[in-house]
């Protein structure tokens, strides 16, 4: 076995390893121990994932893993890792470490719970984890929908059993919705895949993606509209994003973190993996269509979030306008779109992840996060609302900051994209989205002031009695009845990788455009 | 013929007959042992069956990889061919009957099912089954399947003292014979156009312009409406739901499985080897059944609260899976390859969710979903069995073995026949909602505490173990199932 059939096999292993080995000791030993186990894991699959993206720069060629998995289906085994993907699963492990060292503080409370209920949500989400890495990995489209669907079971368990204890009912429909909605796009996905698959006679995407992909006739274009479809799905595309907010919302915090930062990206990655290579820009209306979906997503979000009144939606829904920068930029079938649909894609993990656990921290503190509720943070919790107000503005796009450059170059994709599309649409497509960006700002601007100012001290208690502090507390709330505590030394360390990131990135996208350029050009024949 | 005795190939029709003389042994055994006295000594007939079907299975190992023929006519068309199509059924056969042998054991408690006839009718309508995979022609076709159907009623019907088994047993029985009358007609017509009984020849017949043509389809049809009957597609499904539930848990797993896979052997075999020229009639009627079967059995399924009930439907849903490729067969005429596979893996998966059914049922004979609450903490080895083949039915991952099952099913559609895979590909969602719902339900706590305790006997223990053994396998290596099952039709 070569290295790279180690490293890359092991990517998947080692968290499946670890959450098996967690489920089994929370069973028969302690639960601190078998936490324990789990965030070692965690951290064991970023170590981990830091090689497989030192392993990238060999690109897809040669290096990884290809065996028959299934030879009568033609299925095979096939494993690699790139430019493209590589951030993405370095991000997709940093994330889970996060998730997994705030679970050490506490979890969330669970109605059905009984003893050691922390540590299947850990196990859990590990076993997302090696989903999420098989789908980032695959080169093969069959494997690539088997590890997209692996993920779907125990998340859906971790909104079902783990999310908003306040109201149970509400919460198992927005797991089933979330579900039902992602299977729907899986399978049409797949019915996509075998289509393809009936033109070019396989389903490896390296070699299709090699080839420059010009079909006449009705089956490539139903492929490329139902792979779409389903990857539509998942990313949202508007109006496909119905089953997100309350997805995001009534899970727990972990589960927001992950549903944002990390699933999300598998729509997104698939789109640029796996339908850009089956898609001929020459179609006069799929492209297009895409194209402006993900603008009306934009707009429409950005409305629906100045209308929102409770956080944890108004960020699910400010995903979805995220999510639409990044395949506006993946429509324009150039160079710069897929790699500013990359950025975006690692901008978004590291900034919404961190304004899901913002949320979900105000959540276990106030026991809300109705923002008609939520007054004047600055004055009490000073470092908690600093660090919202931090990622909000990364979030909106500041210059400087991670969420500027991704939606700035698909903006500047869209302005000059590739030949075979209508140009004046993608101008004028170009022009909302950045009027999609003076909204986001309007927004995220507005609940800052909202939620944040005012005039601080005690006073402000009796104005607003509902913002006490959540009665019980829970055994983490140590500290007054009064006054919750503020960012808690654990959350710091569950919280500053991503604001590290965030400034980074910020500063110097250099480092994940230049690795990312390389790769689409060697993907992509047509680039 | 000449008259002369006919020489017979012993081997081939080693393990048809090995199920029949163990049919005999275990009513004989019985008859003399007399009513048994001790828990133990009521486990014999049972145990006899299970070792008669290694016996047979150990005979059709013997047989793989060569193809004989046995029953000749004029030395080339024969009535019973042992080939690898043949193979996989009798896997499915031999291995269903004897999982349902074991979870017949857990009838023993309540003393109201004898367990001695009850095995030998399970064994003689493996018999059948086995039997209907190797026939060749017509006649054997016709009577291999009444000897599959004819025990089945007295099985449904074999609990002393419940009505609603009986009148299970009578609505089964009225449906059935009815399906044979239709298929006999079918077969009659077409007998009357071809002017022989084999379906080589009739294949021969047909393909050279054998006439009338319009009595030939309309043989064709007749056939297959009768064989509808026996897979419980759409519109001819209504007798299932009640003759399950009315049924011991036992003997509707084995209806769902091993008489449906009959059923199904029967029109594989009609329809490709026997009407393979009239595939532009047939394939279109097959695909609108497909499509009608899954989504009326899915959408029956969504209201149900009997845990058995539900998996009629589901499993007449499942059909509808399994039909999908015969809508295919027009234009890739390997497409039944795809049937194969996908009845392969539902069988055992299928057989799953019915052998946890039974030991909850020992509990809980009333079957109602939140019956199965707390199954996981309680009962973990029963829970995650159920669970996996759960996940599996709705072919979701970790069920990975039902995850490709679809896949197979969905290779063969799209690109010939996409509305049907879209149509499916709907179904698949709507089938995830019940499935997620009882799922739900394993994993929540019971609300009653337990008083009553379940009770597994060892026969389902093994069941359960062997379902569950064979779902783990083919998960982590689906290759092994799906390349040399894939393989035959190829």
């Amino acid at each position: 076995m070569s290295a790279s059939t180690i490293a890359l096999n092991g990517l998947i292993g080692v968290p499946f390893l670890f959450a098996v080995a967690a489920a089994l000791l929370g069973r028969r030993t302690s639960d601190r121990l078998a936490i324990a186990v789990a965030v070692t894991g965690a951290f064991a699959t970023f170590g981990w994932s830091v090689w497989v993206a030192v392993l990238s720069r060999d690109g897809l060629s040669g290096s990884g893993v290809d065996t028959a998995w299934i030879a009568s289906l033609d299925i095979r085994w096939h494993l690699g890792v790139d430019g493209i993907s590589a951030p993405l699963v370095l991000m997709t492990t940093l994330v889970f470490v996060c998730a997994l060292v705030s679970l050490l503080r506490h979890a969330p409370a669970d109605v059905d719970g009984g003893p050691n209920r922390r540590v299947s949500l850990a196990a859990l989400l590990l076993v997302i984890e090696a989903g999420v890495l098989g789908s980032f990995l695959a080169l093969d489209m069959v494997l690539f929908f088997v590890f997209f669907e692996v993920a779907l079971i125990p998340m859906w368990f971790v909104i079902n059993s783990w999310g908003d204890v306040s109201d149970v009912v509400a919460r198992r429909r927005a797991a089933t919705r979330f579900l039902l909605f992602t299977v729907l796009g899986s399978a049409l996905m797949l019915v996509g895949f075998l289509l393809v698959r009936s033109v070019t006679g396989t389903f490896d995407i390296v070699e299709i993606a090699s080839t420059t992909y010009a079909s006449s006739g009705v089956t490539p274009v139903l492929a490329s509209v139902l792979i779409g479809l389903g990857l539509a799905v998942k990313t949202p595309l508007w109006p496909l994003h119905i089953w997100l907010p309350d997805a995001h919302a009534k899970a727990p915090t972990v589960g927001s973190v992950v549903l944002a930062a990390v699933l999300l990206k598998l729509g997104t990655y698939g789109f640029i993996r796996f339908w850009l290579p089956v898609t001929d820009p020459a179609w006069e209306l799929v492209v297009p269509v895409v194209a402006a979906l993900a603008v009306v997503g934009i707009i429409y979000a950005a409305l629906a979030c100045l209308a929102q009144t409770d956080l944890k939606r108004l960020i699910a829904y400010s995903s979805v306008g995220h999510m639409g920068f990044v395949i506006l930029g993946v429509a324009t079938f150039t160079l710069g779109g897929v790699q500013a649909a990359v950025f975006a894609s690692v901008a978004h993990g590291l900034i919404t992840g961190l304004l899901f656990f913002v949320a979900g921290a105000i959540k276990d503190r106030y026991g809300t996060t109705d923002l008609a509720k939520l007054r004047v943070l600055y004055g009490r919790l000073p470092r908690l609302a600093g660090v919202f107000a931090f990622a909000a503005i990364a979030s909106l796009g500041l210059p400087g900051l991670a969420g500027f450059w991704g939606e700035m170059l698909s903006i500047r994709a869209a302005v000059d994209q590739s030949a075979a599309l209508p140009e004046s649409t993608f101008v004028v497509l170009a022009v909302i989205a950045a009027f999609g960006v003076i909204l986001t700002s309007a927004y995220f601007l507005a609940v800052m002031r909202s939620m944040l100012q005012g005039s601080g001290g005690h006073a402000n208690i009796e104005q607003y009695p509902s913002v006490e502090p959540h009665p019980g507390g829970g055994p983490h709330l140590t500290e007054t009845p009064v006054e919750a505590a503020d960012v808690h030394a654990l959350e710091w360390v569950a919280w500053s990788p991503l604001i590290a990131l965030t400034l980074v990135f910020g500063v110097a996208p250099g480092l994940l455009l230049s690795p990312v350029s390389d790769a689409v050009s060697s993907f992509l024949a047509g680039m | 013929m000449g008259g002369a005795v006919q020489s017979i190939d012993w081997w081939a029709v080693a393990p048809t007959l090995t199920l029949a003389i163990t049919a005999i042994v275990v009513l004989l055994v019985d008859a003399f042992l007399g009513p048994p006295r001790t828990r133990a000594r009521a486990l014999v007939p049972a145990t006899l069956t299970v070792l008669g079907i290694v016996a047979a299975a150990v005979a059709a190992v013997s047989l793989r990889g060569e193809t004989r023929s046995t029953f000749c006519v004029e030395s080339t068309v024969c009535s019973y061919v042992v080939d690898p199509f043949t193979l996989v059924f009798w896997a499915i056969v031999l291995f269903g009957t004897a999982v349902v042998a074991l979870l017949g054991t857990a009838a023993i408690g309540d003393g109201a099912t004898p367990q001695g006839e009850w095995n030998f009718l399970l064994l003689c309508s493996a018999t059948g089954a086995m039997a209907i995979a190797a026939s060749r022609d017509l006649i054997t076709l016709v009577v291999s399947l009444e000897v599959v159907s004819l025990p089945a009623f007295a099985l449904v019907g074999l609990h002393r003292g419940d009505a609603k088994s009986a009148e299970a047993a009578v609505k089964f029985f009225l449906v059935s014979v009815i399906s044979t009358a239709v298929m006999l007609m079918g077969v009659s017509l077409v007998y009357g156009v071809t002017g022989s009984v084999f379906l080589d020849q009739i294949d021969t017949a047909l393909a050279s312009g054998a006439s009338p043509v319009r009595v030939a389809v309309a043989g064709t049809l007749l056939t297959i409406v009768g064989l509808a009957f026996k897979v419980a597609a759409v519109p001819f499904h209504m007798w299932v739901p009640d003759t399950y539930v009315g049924a011991p848990v036992a003997i509707a797993a084995y209806l769902s499985v091993v008489s449906k896979a009959a059923g199904f052997v029967g029109l594989m075999l009609v329809l490709t080897f026997g009407l393979q020229s009239f595939v532009d009639v047939w394939a279109p009627l097959m695909a609108v059944l497909a499509a009608l079967t899954m989504t009326i059995g899915n959408v029956l399924a969504l209201w149900q609260q009997h845990a058995v009930r539900l998996l009629a439907w589901s499993s007449v849903a499942q059909a509808g899976y399994i039909l999908v490729p015969f809508g295919a067969a027009a234009s890739a005429p390997s497409a039944l390859g795809a049937s194969l596979g996908y009845l392969t893996i539902y069988a055992f998966v299928n057989l799953g969710a019915f052998a946890v059914a039974a030991v909850v049922g020992t509990r809980y004979p009333r079957q109602r979903l939140s019956d199965y609450r707390g199954l996981i903490r309680e009962k973990p080895g029963a829970g995650w069995a159920l669970a996996f083949a759960l996940v599996a039915l709705a072919g979701l991952p970790p069920g990975i073995v039902g995850l490709f099952a679809k896949v197979v099913v969905f290779d063969a559609a799209a690109g010939t026949v996409t509305w049907l895979a879209v149509v499916m590909a709907i179904n698949v969602v709507i089938g995830l909602v019940y499935y997620a719902r009882w799922l739900m339900e394993l994993f929540r706590p019971s609300d009653v505490e337990a008083g009553s305790t379940y009770d597994v006997p060892i026969g389902v223990g093994v069941a359960i173990g062997m379902t569950f053994t064979a779902g783990i396998l083919f998960s982590v290596f689906p290759g092994l199932l799906l390349d040399p099952v894939l393989a035959i039709l190829r």
